[in-house]
C-alpha cells in the first residue's frame, strides 16, 4: 500500500513537472490536419517496436473505452447529486476526447483494436454503475483505483517509446500524447481523493480488486 | 553470400518459369548483381541449407511472393488518379500480380494449406491469414476508419470478397474482373452482418477443400 501511495506521489510529481501543452491538439484541431506526424506511421521500426506499439494502443483504446464506460454508470446513478453529477460528468468529457484521439491513432498507425470492445464497455458500466450504487465515496474509490493503475500504465508506456530510435514525427508526438492523458488520469484521480475516495466502505479491498481486474484487463487487451 | 531475404526477393521473379519450385530458389543466385552473380545455380544442400529442407523451402518461397503481392497493392496508391484510390482499384492490383504465376497457384496454395505432421487435414489458417493481410491492407490503402468491432467486420467482408474472386480467377481468369465487381456491389450489405460472413466464409473454406482435393494433395 506504501509503496503504491509512493508511486502515485512520484508518478504526480512527475506529471506537474511536465508541460501542459496539448499535444492532443494535433488530432482535434481540424486546421492541424494532414500533418505527416497525425497521418502516417513509421516504416522503420523493428518488429518487437511494431509489436510494442501495436500492444500500447491497443491497450490505451481499450482503457479509454472502459473509461469513459465507467463514467457513463456511475453518471446514471448519481446524476441527481447535482454536484457530484456535474464532477463526473466533466471527468468523462475529457475521457471522451481522449477516446477520440485513442480512435485517430489506432486509424493513423493501423493497429487491430481489442477484440473485447463490447466486452470493456459492459464491465465498465457494470463497475461504475455498482460502485456509485454503494455510495458517492465508493465511486470516488474507483476513480482513484481505476486512475491510479493507468497513470501508472502510460508511465511504463512512456519508458518503451523512449526506446524508440525512429525519426518519425508521430512518435514524439504519441508521447505528447500520452504525456498529457497521464496528467488528466492523474488530475482525475486528485479530484477522486479531494472527493474522500478513501472514506469508501472497504476503501482498502475496493482499491486492490479495482487495481487487480484494471491490470489483468491490460495484460488481455494487449494481447486479444 | 548473399542473405537469404535477398534471394527470396530475386527467387520471385523466377516463378513465372520455375513454379514455387526449390529450382526457382536454386537459380536465385544467378540473379546477382554482376560480380557477385554465381555460374551454376545452388546445390540441393545449399537450398535446404538457406531456406528449409524439402517443401519447407517451397513454403518461404510462397511465403515471400505473398508479401510481395502486398506491397504491389500499393501501386493501386501510386497510380490512382483519386486519393486514396478505391477499394475496388486496390483488389483489381493484387488480382493482377496473380497473373503471371495463376496456373502455379492452386498447387502453391495446396501446399500452404496441407501440414508438416503425419495427419493429413486442411489448415484453413494460412487461407485466412492470406486473406486477412490482404483485406487489411486494402483497408489502409483506401484510408479506412473503421474502429472497434466494425475494423473485424470491415476486413471480413473484403477478405471473403477477395477470396471469392481469387478462387474464380483460378477457375475463370477473364471473368475474375467483373466477379469482383459484382461481389463489391454487394458487399455493403454484407459487411453490416457479422453473421453473412462467417456463413459466407464457411462456403469459401469448403472451396478451398475443393480445390485441394481436386490438386490430388488429399
Amino acid at each position: 500500500m506504501l509503496g503504491r501511495y509512493v508511486c502515485r506521489c512520484s508518478l504526480r510529481r512527475q506529471g506537474l513537472s511536465v508541460s501542459r501543452g496539448l499535444a492532443s491538439s494535433a488530432y482535434t484541431n481540424p486546421t492541424k490536419a494532414g500533418d505527416e506526424a497525425t497521418t502516417t506511421t513509421p516504416e522503420d521500426l523493428t518488429p518487437h517496436q511494431r509489436k510494442l506499439l501495436e500492444g500500447a494502443l491497443r491497450v490505451d483504446q481499450a482503457g479509454e473505452i472502459a473509461a469513459n464506460w465507467i463514467y457513463h454508470g456511475q453518471h446514471v446513478v448519481l446524476s441527481r447529486d447535482r454536484a457530484t453529477g456535474e464532477l463526473i460528468k466533466e471527468m468523462w468529457e475529457q475521457e471522451k476526447k481522449h477516446l477520440a484521439v485513442m480512435d485517430k491513432l489506432q486509424v493513423q498507425h493501423n493497429v487491430r483494436p481489442t477484440l473485447l470492445t463490447d466486452v470493456a464497455k459492459v464491465a465498465g458500466f457494470g463497475l461504475g454503475a455498482v460502485t456509485a450504487l454503494m455510495g458517492k465515496e465508493a465511486a470516488m474509490a474507483c476513480t482513484e483505483a481505476v486512475e491510479t493503475v493507468i497513470g501508472e500504465h502510460y508511465e511504463d508506456q512512456l519508458k518503451e517509446l523512449d526506446e524508440m530510435t525512429t525519426k518519425h514525427p508521430s512518435i514524439p508526438l504519441l508521447k505528447g500524447v500520452i504525456k498529457e492523458f497521464k496528467d488528466d488520469e492523474l488530475e482525475h484521480l486528485d479530484i477522486a481523493v479531494e472527493n474522500h475516495a478513501q472514506r469508501a466502505p472497504a476503501h482498502a479491498l475496493l482499491s486492490a480488486v479495482v487495481g487487480a481486474g484494471c491490470m489483468v484487463a491490460i495484460e488481455i487487451c494487449k494481447r486479444v | 553470400m548473399a542473405s537469404s531475404s535477398k534471394l527470396l526477393k530475386l527467387a520471385i521473379p523466377l516463378v513465372r518459369t520455375h513454379g514455387f519450385s526449390r529450382e526457382a530458389l536454386a537459380r536465385s543466385v544467378l540473379e546477382l548483381p554482376a560480380g557477385e552473380a554465381h555460374s551454376e545455380p545452388l546445390s540441393d544442400s545449399a537450398v535446404s541449407s538457406l531456406f528449409g529442407e524439402g517443401d519447407k523451402a517451397r513454403k518461404n518461397l510462397i511465403e515471400a511472393w505473398l508479401v510481395d503481392g502486398v506491397r504491389h497493392m500499393q501501386k493501386a496508391e501510386a497510380e490512382s488518379t483519386s486519393a486514396p484510390p478505391t477499394l475496388r482499384d486496390v483488389l483489381r492490383t493484387r488480382l493482377q500480380y496473380n497473373e503471371p504465376v495463376l496456373a502455379q497457384l492452386p498447387e502453391a496454395f495446396a501446399l500452404l494449406a496441407t501440414t508438416s505432421s503425419n495427419f493429413h487435414f486442411v489448415d484453413p489458417l494460412p487461407a485466412l491469414h492470406h486473406a486477412g493481410r490482404i483485406a487489411d491492407e486494402a483497408c489502409y490503402a483506401i484510408g479506412d476508419k473503421s474502429l472497434h468491432l466494425s475494423w473485424y467486420t470491415k476486413r471480413a467482408s473484403i477478405a471473403s470478397v477477395y477470396t471469392a474472386a481469387e478462387l474464380h480467377q483460378l477457375v475463370s481468369p477473364n471473368t475474375a474482373y467483373a466477379f469482383l465487381d459484382s461481389l463489391l456491389d454487394k458487399s455493403a450489405a454484407l459487411s453490416n452482418s457479422l453473421g453473412e460472413v462467417s456463413l459466407f466464409s464457411s462456403y469459401i473454406l469448403k472451396s478451398w477443400q475443393g480445390i485441394i482435393k481436386s490438386q490430388g494433395i488429399l
